[in-house]
């Protein structure tokens, strides 16, 4: 079973979820493989306290011009979007590389192909297993996790990278959790592609809410089964996330209060214990959320 | 005019609270607009008590297109050709968003992936065709403190944020110019891709926030990693300071190794969390919180007068 993390607003605890859930998951000797899809900050691997082991590059294409084929035509300039290749007539076209966003589009029109496929460095994939073997069974939970270069724009295809990667282990696993980055756009959404269930993770403030609104907009038009958990619970107005819930008719199947204990060890970037947490990986186990599949 | 950039890599470290409580604090003797540059999940205006219909005008805009298959095309498409030619338009999509569906023979298009290039179109001209698509608006309006907030909205399922941030900061700049403004306030997105990139281009300094926790800590040197590589001045803000004090005096010390100036440190405080809730500025809603913003405003001011230009 695949099950997404996400919520909209940065900050509301996607990963402490996420890894908390995790590990609950790995203590019920299930096999989890956890995703870290947030490319930009990953951050569970600091939670975990993992090793670090790079199992992949991630590449996309760079045009290389050959200028004995060139004609000088512009058509390559002519279809690309992201305004990368520049031409002046009577010259050989110039490839703004920081610009290039890698579609390939500029080879495909190329008629006299003196563009070739060259490769750009854009990411890496990392895995690693929690190095505190008293806390979490290590054997049961392997993280992945996606990293972007820094400075580089392509964050889906490091993300599209990390799913790929993560889809061709799935099998060996029970239970694959998604952490996916903030936000709505295009990196979250190719975290989330073929996912069984999305977790909305939010808090009960106005912010909370309306990222909440927008994620389950976006949750509703890929057709991915929602539930809503509320973390600092206790702090805000809960009937914020109560209206959201009803509204749009996606159950809120866990709450996780604001506790010391929990803020001192998120602070320290240890994995939180909380019962709740425990109570929501037993319902997923027992197939109570997300029993549609 | 001058243009200070919010920027924190973690979200949730506190950018908008510091956003709006600066601007409201700076607006008191100059005169400023305020940007929100999260298009994906923008919240600005919340915090400055704005709500979406209070805006003066929203506008929709066109920064990118996407393509459309046609299925009627493909299916002649199917029986004039082998799945050979078909299977070029999944080779030419470097995005994922074109997939083969091995029973049926045929291409599958996933839009939410589509970024519009158009390669597929050159591989396979006859069934697929781009076209523009409305991926965004942007809003206008004016807080109840005196100065003008612009900010944009990605439309649920499309692309291109860091276009349409362009799209925001040149609208906010224009405001910007009409008015003489003397500083302009940039909220920007969590993490540090394509939507920070657009934020920082113009910026002529940069507030990092961040709180002592150990993975802010680290989205903060990745933060700070992207400031660098596009060479821009910055200071620091330390927010909840008092939820992990070892952690804090780390930082603090990382920030002098650094050489990056500590502009000013915000309590943990349950105030703040109430202030949002009732839409309004830190700064409004309890006074008693007006020093610290304003040592924050004062040192960012020095610091950024201190670069020669």
């Amino acid at each position: 079973m695949k099950i997404a993390i996400t919520g909209g607003k940065g900050g509301t605890g996607k990963s402490t979820i996420s890894t908390s859930l995790a590990v609950e998951l790995a203590a019920g000797e299930n096999k989890v493989l956890l995703v870290d899809a947030d490319v930009e900050c990953p951050d569970d691997h600091i939670i975990l306290s993992t090793n670090r082991k790079k199992v992949q590059d991630v590449c996309t294409i760079l045009p290389i011009l050959n200028q004995n084929k060139c004609l000088k035509c512009g058509d390559c300039s002519e279809i690309c979007k992201e305004n990368a290749i520049v031409f002046i007539k009577d010259r050989y076209p110039f490839i703004v590389t920081g610009q290039c966003n890698g579609c390939g589009a500029c080879i495909l029109a190329c008629s006299s192909k003196a563009l070739e496929k060259g490769q750009q460095e854009i990411g890496a994939i990392y895995q690693g297993k929690s190095k505190k073997s008293n806390q979490i069974s290590s054997e049961n939970l392997l993280l992945i996790w996606g990293e972007i270069e820094i400075g580089c724009e392509a964050t889906a295809l490091v993300v599209n990278a990390t799913r790929e990667y993560a889809e061709n282990i799935a099998s060996d696993y029970d239970y694959v959790l998604i952490d996916t980055a903030a936000g709505t756009h295009c990196n979250v959404i190719s975290a989330m592609i073929g996912v069984d269930l999305a977790l909305a993770v939010t808090e009960p403030t106005p912010l909370g809410k309306h990222d909440l609104e927008l994620i389950l907009q976006l949750l509703q038009l890929m057709e991915v089964e929602t539930q809503i958990i509320v973390n600092k619970s206790d702090i805000g107005d809960l009937n914020l996330i109560d209206d959201v819930s009803r509204n749009k008719n996606v159950p809120i199947i866990q709450k996780i209060p604001y506790e010391r204990e929990i803020l001192k060890k998120h602070s320290r970037g240890q994995p939180v214990t909380h019962n709740n947490i425990k109570k929501l990986s037993n319902a997923i186990t027992a197939k109570t959320v997300g029993g549609r599949h | 005019m001058k243009t200070i950039t919010i920027l924190s890599g973690k979200g949730g470290a506190g950018k908008s609270t510091l956003t709006a409580s600066l601007s409201v604090m700076l607006a008191n003797s100059n005169k400023i607009v305020s940007i929100d540059c999260d298009a994906d999940a923008p919240n600005l205006a919340l915090v400055l008590g704005l709500e979406e219909e209070d805006f003066d005008s929203w506008e929709s805009i066109t920064t990118g297109e996407k393509v459309e298959m046609d299925l009627e095309k493909l299916e002649t498409l199917k029986l004039r050709s082998n799945s050979q030619y078909l299977k070029k338009c999944v080779d030419a999509c470097n995005f994922s968003a074109i997939t083969w569906n091995q029973e049926e023979d045929i291409p599958v298009l996933n839009e939410l992936l589509c970024v519009g290039c158009g390669a597929c179109q050159l591989a396979c001209p006859e069934i697929f065709t781009l076209k523009k698509v409305e991926n965004a608006r942007i809003g206008v309006g004016k807080t109840q403190y005196g100065f003008p907030i612009v900010s944009g909205q990605l439309e649920i399922g499309e692309s291109g944020s860091g276009k349409v941030v362009n799209e925001i900061r040149n609208n906010a700049f224009n405001i910007a110019e009409k008015i003489q403004a003397d500083y302009i306030i940039m909220d920007s997105a969590a993490g540090i891709g394509c939507p920070v990139i657009a934020s920082l281009t113009g910026s002529d300094y940069v507030i990092l926030v961040t709180e002592p926790t150990s993975v802010a800590f680290w989205d903060l040197k990745r933060a700070i990693e992207l400031v660098d590589h596009f060479n821009i001045p910055c200071g620091a803000v330390i927010n909840r300071w008092g939820i992990n004090k070892d952690l804090t005096y780390q930082l603090q010390d990382y920030f002098r190794n650094q050489q990056i100036p500590l502009l000013g440190m915000i309590p943990y405080d349950i105030r703040f969390v109430e202030a949002l809730v009732n839409l309004k500025p830190a700064v409004v809603y309890e006074p008693k919180f007006k020093p610290i913003f304003k040592e924050i405003m004062d040192n960012c001011l020095s610091d950024m007068n201190d670069i020669p230009l």
